[in-house]
């Protein structure tokens, strides 16, 4: 038998070897790593404002690269509507600077197309990133993607697949008298239980994830609130 | 102390000097293959065979990643073998089986970004696949580096197998494709053909699991009785 003393610095030298490796590869991988994030970052955007046909399609690099730089053009406002023009969305830190707020826009033919807005906020076990595209009339959905969770995979992991994200195109954030009322996810399907004149403000949920539904709806309607006053500007400005 | 010195003495005596592939140690490669394999006789690793198998490109994925976490776990213990405090065995087992698990994770992250999304925790989980540290207990904690290496290379290509006979009927059948590329034509669509949503879904994992048991253990004639 091995003694006391010696286990201790075996298990030492285990821990110590086995966190070098670690803390090595973490670090030399990571400019990788950062690049497939931003990359796949790039490619929701596209997604959700519909240049890509869905986030689970096979597109290389350079076609996310060439279509995003042809198509996308970013800005910075902040939380009473006003339009930063000297600063930049990849300056901004969400977490320091909470006023200020990234909007992606898709423009052709000189005209807006999609306003894009990164959406975020507690799921069930974890923090959900995605995108929401809005229609030029800044109501209607024009796409929603979601590209990093840690929810239960084949239940609240569900909320990145087509069939699901695919329910809030055509659905409306604004109601006829003109107030935010968001999208609620709810339990169950929407037909037969939403009256059809209320319909457009709610999507199906996904059953089995009950949570990870209201998680979504309270992001999202706490994330459009943030961004409202930017977009009542510009709703006044179309009027006119 | 006398217990562990009469154990190394034996092996000592039983492996004069071998051949690299000799006959015994070319059924530690084979056997897990069909005799002995992981998934089907052991009965290990179900948890992941069931939920990476929906496509093929996935499974393949996750077959190479635990073939190599199999086979490096399986030498490092093995090297370790006389060193490691048996107080403490299966702790210091583990940490190298995550040690790897993390290091392989890391590597798909930065360079299979889009599929390490898609088998999202299934690499993470591969920590607690009972295949690995089975095999580090039953077998490279005995064994010297070569035999533990054709024993990790062994099961991890058993476990493959399945899973790849698995995702492929699971791709044909529910998503009338294989590795992508459409297989059921257009016009079979046309004149009514669906996919077998079934197979989609983690029961189809299971029957299909059961049928390539019951195949099986028809062929080798191996099962219980009572």
């Amino acid at each position: 038998m091995h003694k006391n003393s010696y286990v201790f610095i075996f298990a030492s030298v285990v821990t110590i070897t086995c966190s070098i490796l670690l803390a090595s590869a973490a670090s030399l991988l990571r400019d990788r790593q950062q690049e497939n994030i931003a990359l796949d970052k790039q490619k929701n955007i596209l997604s959700s404002a519909g240049l890509i046909k869905s986030s689970e399609e096979e597109v290389t690099r350079q076609e996310i690269l060439s279509l995003y730089d042809a198509n996308i053009s970013s800005q910075v406002v902040d939380t009473t509507g006003m339009v930063m023009e000297n600063k930049k969305v990849e300056n901004i830190d969400p977490k320091k600077d909470r006023h200020l707020l990234p909007v992606y826009l898709y423009q052709k033919d000189g005209s807006v197309k999609s306003y894009i807005i990164p959406i975020s906020g507690k799921g069930l076990w974890s923090t959900i990133y995605g995108y929401l595209a809005l229609e030029p009339d800044l109501n209607t959905v024009r796409g929603i993607t979601f590209y990093q969770h840690g929810e239960t995979p084949g239940l609240g992991g569900e909320i990145v697949k087509d069939w699901f994200t695919s329910n809030f195109v055509g659905k409306r954030i604004i109601s006829p008298e003109g107030k935010l009322v968001s999208i609620t996810v709810i339990k169950g399907k929407v037909a037969g239980r939403i009256p059809d004149s209320e319909s457009y403000h709610y999507v199906d949920g996904i059953s089995g994830s009950t949570l990870t539904g209201n998680g979504l709806t309270n992001f999202l309607k706490k994330d459009l609130e943030r961004y409202e006053p930017y977009f009542e500007t510009l709703r006044n400005k179309e009027m006119e | 102390m006398p217990d562990i010195e009469v154990a190394e003495t034996t092996t000592q005596v039983a492996q004069p000097k071998e051949k690299l592939f000799s006959k015994k140690n070319k059924r530690t490669l084979s056997d897990p293959l069909s005799d002995n394999n992981p998934i089907t006789l052991q009965v290990l690793g179900i948890c992941s065979a069931l939920a990476v198998t929906v496509q093929f490109n996935t499974a393949l994925v996750m077959s190479l990643a635990v073939i190599a976490v199999l086979a490096l776990s399986n030498v490092t213990i093995s090297l370790m073998r006389n060193m490691i405090p048996s107080k403490i065995r299966i702790i210091v087992e583990l940490a190298v089986v995550a040690t790897l698990v993390v290091l392989v994770d890391q590597v798909l992250k930065a360079y299979l970004y889009d599929i390490s999304k898609r088998l999202s925790v299934f690499v993470g989980l591969i920590i607690t696949n009972c295949i690995i540290l089975g095999r580090a207990e039953a077998f490279a904690l005995q064994n010297k580096p070569w035999p533990s290496l054709l024993d990790g290379l062994g099961n991890g290509m058993g476990y493959a197998a399945i899973l790849l006979i698995v995702a492929t009927g699971r791709e044909i059948l529910g998503s009338g494709s294989f590795f992508g590329i459409q297989l059921v034509p257009d016009s079979f669509y046309a004149a009514g053909y669906e996919n077998m949503g079934l197979m989609v879904l983690s029961p189809g994992a299971f029957i299909l699991l059961g049928l390539i048991v019951w195949g099986q253990r028809m062929i080798s004639k191996k099962f219980e009785d009572n």
